[in-house]
């Protein structure tokens, strides 16, 4: 019989082979991450010791390639929530999850392409991305940061937060107005390298409530001067049209990448909520002679009713990502998919450590961490705010608000 | 019933000093483990923790809703704190109600010292009310009490004096409480490891197995069963009573911060996806402050009391854990910095909702 419903059994037991190693090999990490408020330091090692190559994520040259029927989404989709199961301080090492990359690919022209993802191929590469400012996030028509053209330059004067990998990578995407007056639609990409004057490291790392293996940095741009070519999608006009060329400009462009990769990120929410609960079920299960008879049933009751949970929000994701990879548009069944998995991982996660009472808040334990960690799913790449506003605008247009 | 609960003196008194004095040492008092000195000092002199009778050299004793007012404003200023200086108040608070004339008397210490702690080691965790913790006291030969059980997060343990432990009587089924040494045979005390949050008071855990002469019960042999039960319910209900001020401030700072920041064109109050959000944490939190305020006026002994007391916590810890949580919602990625207080709220309250947690008295809900 098939194991899953959604995937092949090729692609069920590659996700089963990784959820094994990392639990393995990343989830001793995930204390010193946390603590170091970045990643291990010796990831890269840790990463090779994975039998399978992270496809798309963290590729072994010295592994061969596995094929599966499925298409890029959902196999990335079985990847990162198997990878998450561990812990999520991979997220921050591993290159190809940023949506840096995602930008440069989707909005890049192809000699933007030719020039730069060829960096993004090393396992060494980072990308982050400048999109939140200190007065703008989930409303990206008021980004404030500037690019005005002098000449063969384009200037950029503001500030991002937020940005991940922000203070070491080797290029920064940034949205930047080109004019004000147009709002949303004056709204441009540009491609910092590393070592640009004017960009400043303003900020390295953000003390977070959790996600702190990964690096969250302020960046200033000041009088940071960039040949004009470094905007994404210059001259586009000047290539052959191309039936199947699906780039777009500016925050548009920006904003379908987040939406594809929002299953991805109820994804990462679902597999830390999974590892939750599982860990809080072994451990109950150890002392469930400590519990009375009814409170022990509520107990197995509850186990079971999250475990459905998590297989409703995975069912969500896996829509969505099957509707990408056919092609279908996705957009408000990836807002679906992220409004409900991070919000009542949440939950579980929370749950979970209660059940166990106070000793489930202890840092014996990666229950408290992982509940520190699970809150910002439900708000990064769109908080759930705004995906019930863009699930309500497939039903009531844009009167929804 | 009144209509001016928190707003009188003594609750003001305590807001004020939940807002700058508390507030203000909420993170050095975390990353220390202890309570700032000049913050005991305060809390000491206003006498806001400490219920110890004028006899004993004390400041008074609030009545048991001015005490759960003082809760709530302490822990608008910071949850941490105020567990920990209310978790010292917990002996003095059994005493008062049970003790013997002699142990009131070394109640003047904790009346005169604002270096002395003291603790009730109470919470077993496995869901467990009063009446069902599993340590027991059994007597045994010479006058002498054997007790044994295990006790979560006991606060201040390896200092506290006097240091109180409770369970249940194994010849009537009756709770009881005695008077330890922290540092007797049989009784091993082991500081637990930081936690989630509320770190400004160490907790231990503690195991016994010992010996206590019949004169270390507290109230003697022949205590009131019924008149302690109803303090640690009133303890328990204080508890619940941070979870609420917790609760509280994250809603007022989130709704404030929702008037300020602006997004499509308004302040993101504006839209209704953050306004219920904050109006429903608004009536959760009224709705769980009365409950606590009812309870604190009946403060009874009885069985039923006691599952009314775990009902109260539980739906506390409900509340703050979800008005916490969406605080930091409404402040979005700023939510999730140490630049506001707000990812601390959510921490505490997580942490403190476990303290007295039962599996009976809430249900895990999907959020959609």
């Amino acid at each position: 019989m098939k194991k899953s419903y959604y995937v092949s059994d090729a692609l069920h037991e590659y996700g089963e082979t990784v959820r094994e190693w990392s639990v393995a090999e990343v989830r001793p990490y995930a204390r010193q991450a946390d603590n170091l408020h970045a990643p291990p330091e010796n990831w890269r090692e840790i990463m090779d010791t994975c039998p399978v190559p992270l496809v798309d994520f963290y590729d072994n040259p010295a592994l061969p390639i596995p094929q599966f029927e499925e298409g890029p989404w959902v196999r990335k989709l079985v990847t990162v929530e198997n990878l998450l199961y561990g812990d999520c301080w991979p997220c921050a090492v591993v290159p190809q999850v940023s949506a840096g990359y995602l930008l440069l690919d989707r909005m890049g022209t192809q000699a933007q392409r030719d020039r730069w993802s060829g960096i993004l191929q090393s396992t060494e590469a980072k990308t982050a991305l400048g999109f939140t400012e200190p007065g703008c996030g989930s409303d990206t028509s008021m980004i404030a940061t500037a690019a005005s053209r002098h000449g063969d330059t384009w200037v950029l004067n503001g500030t991002k937060m937020f940005c991940s990998a922000g203070a070491f990578a080797d290029f920064v995407i940034v949205f930047a107005t080109i004019d004000k007056a147009l709002g949303a639609k004056g709204i441009r990409a540009f491609l910092v390298p590393k070592g640009t004057p004017g960009l400043i490291v303003a900020k390295a790392n953000e003390s977070k409530l959790g996600l702190r293996g990964a690096i969250t940095s302020e960046l200033v741009f000041q009088n940071c001067s960039l040949p004009l070519d470094h905007m994404l999608g210059w001259g586009i006009e000047d290539e052959p049209p191309s039936s199947n060329d699906n780039r777009i400009k500016g925050r548009a462009g920006g904003l379908s990448v987040l939406s594809n990769n929002r299953p991805m990120v109820s994804a990462m929410a679902v597999g830390i909520a999974q590892a939750a609960l599982d860990v809080a079920s072994a451990l109950l299960t150890e002392r469930h002679s400590e519990f009375s008879t009814q409170r022990w049933s509520a107990i197995v009751v509850e186990l079971e009713s999250m475990n459905a949970t998590l297989v409703r929000a995975r069912r969500l994701n896996f829509y969505a990502q099957l509707l990408a990879d056919k092609g279908v548009k996705n957009v408000t069944e990836s807002s679906m998919a992220k409004a409900y998995g991070p919000p009542t991982c949440e939950r579980v996660v929370r749950r979970s450590m209660q059940l166990i009472g106070p000793d489930g808040i202890s840092t014996e334990h990666l229950l408290e961490k992982w509940y520190r960690d699970i809150k910002v799913y439900d708000i990064f790449e769109g908080t759930g705010q705004i995906q019930r506003t863009l699930v309500a605008r497939a039903l009531v247009g844009e009167l929804a608000q | 019933m009144t209509t001016t609960y928190g707003q009188g003196p003594v609750a003001q008194l305590a807001r004020q000093v939940g807002l700058e004095v508390l507030g203000p040492a909420a993170r050095i008092a975390e990353s220390q483990r202890a309570v700032p000195e000049e913050v005991w000092n305060v809390l000491f002199e206003t006498g806001l923790t400490m219920p110890i009778d004028e006899q004993y050299g004390g400041g008074g004793v609030p009545d048991s809703l001015e005490q759960m007012e003082i809760a709530e404003n302490l822990a608008y200023g910071d949850p941490g704190i105020a567990v920990a200086a209310l978790s010292n108040a917990a002996a003095p608070l059994l005493i008062g109600r049970v003790g013997d004339a002699s142990q009131r008397e070394a109640l003047s210490l904790l009346a005169r010292d604002v270096e002395a702690r003291s603790s009730v080691a109470l919470f077993e965790g496995y869901g467990r009310s009063p009446s069902e913790y599993e340590t027991s006291f059994t007597p045994i030969d010479n006058g002498l009490w054997r007790i044994v059980g295990q006790k979560l997060v006991v606060p201040f343990a390896s200092e506290a004096n006097p240091l109180l432990v409770v369970g249940i009587s194994k010849s009537d089924g009756t709770l009881k409480a005695a008077v330890l040494d922290a540092h007797a045979d049989g009784i091993e005390t082991k500081l637990n490891t930081r936690a989630l949050a509320l770190d400004a008071m160490p907790t231990f855990t503690m195991h016994l197995d010992a010996a206590v002469a019949s004169e270390n019960l507290l109230g003697g042999v022949e205590a009131d069963a019924d008149e302690l039960a109803s303090g640690i319910a009133h303890y328990r209900l204080l508890l619940a009573a941070v979870m609420v001020g917790t609760a509280q401030r994250a809603n007022d700072y989130a709704s404030q911060y929702a008037t300020e920041r602006v997004a499509f064109g308004r302040p993101i109050a504006a839209f209704q996806g953050i306004s219920f959000l904050l109006a429903e944490a608004q009536i959760r939190i009224e709705s769980a402050r009365l409950s606590i305020r009812e309870a604190a006026f009946w403060l009874k002994g009885s069985l039923a009391f006691q599952q009314e007391v775990t009902r109260i916590v539980n739906y506390a810890g409900v509340v703050a854990t979800q008005s916490t949580r969406d605080a930091v919602q409404v402040l979005g990625g700023h939510g999730f910095i140490a630049d506001h207080p707000v990812e601390l709220w959510y921490r505490s309250a997580a942490a403190l909702s476990t303290f007295d947690f039962d599996p009976l008295y809430s249900n895990f809900e999907p959020a959609l």
